[in-house]
């Protein structure tokens, strides 16, 4: 469960049927009645598609973990985290046909969305933040990410990691463009999509200078952050390191940059192969975008 | 109330549901694989029938749940009255009184399609 969360893997009229894995997924039935929460976690393991290091499968978990010791007073905006009405879903359980999982979690994420919940879902392979913004349905897609995530397929997969901004421009409908910020590499055809009208990337240097200044105004905006737009010195722990990246101050001041206005917020790409730096700069971007939304 | 039982892994798109004890229209049937060790699981977003209102369930698949018996019938509008118009059941030539749907334009002597369950109606 996530640090300062209700749990909500509440036992149901299934209780007993399946127990053998701890309570960490989301096997059971459920007939929850999310009144009140204002936030609610998610847990999206999957590592299907990535392309170099595996290991995404391990990110939610990682990510509870290692938030495990943050306070839960943030001095800044005078908040206590466990009373901002932040429920733990726990995990959506990831298997290998990634179209199927995407609508399963999709329809997890939209139930946030109808009661009223923004929902802060942990990858998992980039690839989920296609189910965050088909359940939000933002017109903006803001990410930070080192990868432009701009192929039209990877390796013969639509639904590859490398390719989830694309998926996320044309095949969700009320999205209108895609804010890049801190990518710094692509091939060359994936820079030419980039060159689009719907397409805005900030390289790592100038996101530092960045606002949102009236973009946003009276539009949904879905907030994603691939933990690699982190220079790979601060967050190792992730499938496809790119150095030259972002500080986590920087990422930190984006997350609290857009969070007030954002719908939905993700991130991803963490995995295991490091001592949880990349987890513990991801529990504190989950943690900092719940203090800004919620003082927002 | 007018329901039966099946299992949640017969249910479909374009069906109907009971969740929370209102029947709903079913939008969206998506199944998660079992695990090594579990049941699989389905999650069905819909729709009220009679309120609109969205809800969703989250259910094992060989998990029992009731589905509403929702009539479809054909009516004739006798008289509109504000608000209100009086119909009259074709089959049984019963006469009822139903609230005018905001986005409906009715006009006696015209036929109209309605799902009816006990005493909620709703035009089609």
């Amino acid at each position: 469960m996530f640090p300062g969360a209700t749990d909500e893997r509440e036992p149901s009229d299934t209780r007993g049927r399946e127990s053998d894995r701890g309570g960490d997924t989301d096997a059971r039935g459920r007939t929850a009645d999310r009144g009140g929460a204002n936030f609610v976690v998610v847990g999206a393991p999957l590592d299907a598609t990535t392309t170099f290091q595996p290991g995404t499968r391990f990110g939610p978990q990682r990510i509870r973990s290692f938030a495990e010791p943050f306070d839960d007073y943030d001095h800044r905006t005078d908040q206590h985290f466990s009373e901002l009405g932040v429920v733990d879903h726990g995990n959506v359980r990831a298997w290998t046909d990634v179209e199927a999982y995407l609508e399963y979690l999709t329809s997890t994420l939209r139930e946030v969305v109808w009661n009223d919940g923004v929902p802060l879902t942990l990858g998992g392979e980039h690839t989920v933040s296609l189910a965050g913004v088909r359940a939000v349905e933002p017109e903006v897609f803001v990410c930070t990410d080192a990868h432009l995530d701009l192929y039209d397929a990877y390796d013969g997969e639509a639904l590859s990691h490398a390719a989830v901004t694309r998926r996320i421009l044309e095949d969700v409908d009320p999205v209108e463009e895609a804010i890049v910020l801190g990518a710094r590499t692509g091939s060359e055809a994936e820079w030419e999509r980039a060159a689009d009208d719907d397409v805005t990337v900030v390289p790592p240097e100038d996101v530092r200078a960045w606002t949102p200044g009236d973009r946003f105004t009276d539009r949904e905006v879905y907030l994603s952050v691939d933990i690699d737009a982190s220079d790979p010195g601060y967050a190792p722990g992730t499938g496809t390191k790119e150095p030259f990246g972002l500080e986590p101050r920087e990422l930190r001041d984006v997350v609290r940059e857009v969070a007030p206005q954002a719908s939905g917020f993700d991130v991803v790409e963490v995995n295991d192969r490091d001592d949880g730096q990349a987890a513990a700069l991801a529990g504190k971007l989950v943690r900092e975008f719940v203090f800004s939304h919620a003082d927002g | 109330m007018a329901k039966q039982q099946t299992e949640v892994r017969e249910l479909q798109e374009g069906s109907y549901v009971m969740i929370d004890d209102t029947p709903c229209k079913i939008n969206a049937y998506s199944t998660a694989k079992p695990g090594k060790h579990g049941s699989a699981k389905a999650r069905v977003e819909a729709e009220g029938v009679f309120d609109g209102k969205k809800r969703s369930l989250s259910q094992p698949v060989d998990a029992k749940i009731w589905v509403p018996i929702i009539e479809r019938k054909q009516g004739q509008v006798v008289s509109v009255d504000g608000n209100d118009m009086q119909v009259m059941d074709l089959e049984t030539y019963e006469t009822i009184t139903m609230r005018i749907p905001e986005d409906a334009d009715v006009s006696p002597d015209e036929n109209i399609e309605y799902l009816e369950m006990e005493d909620q109606r709703k035009i089609v």
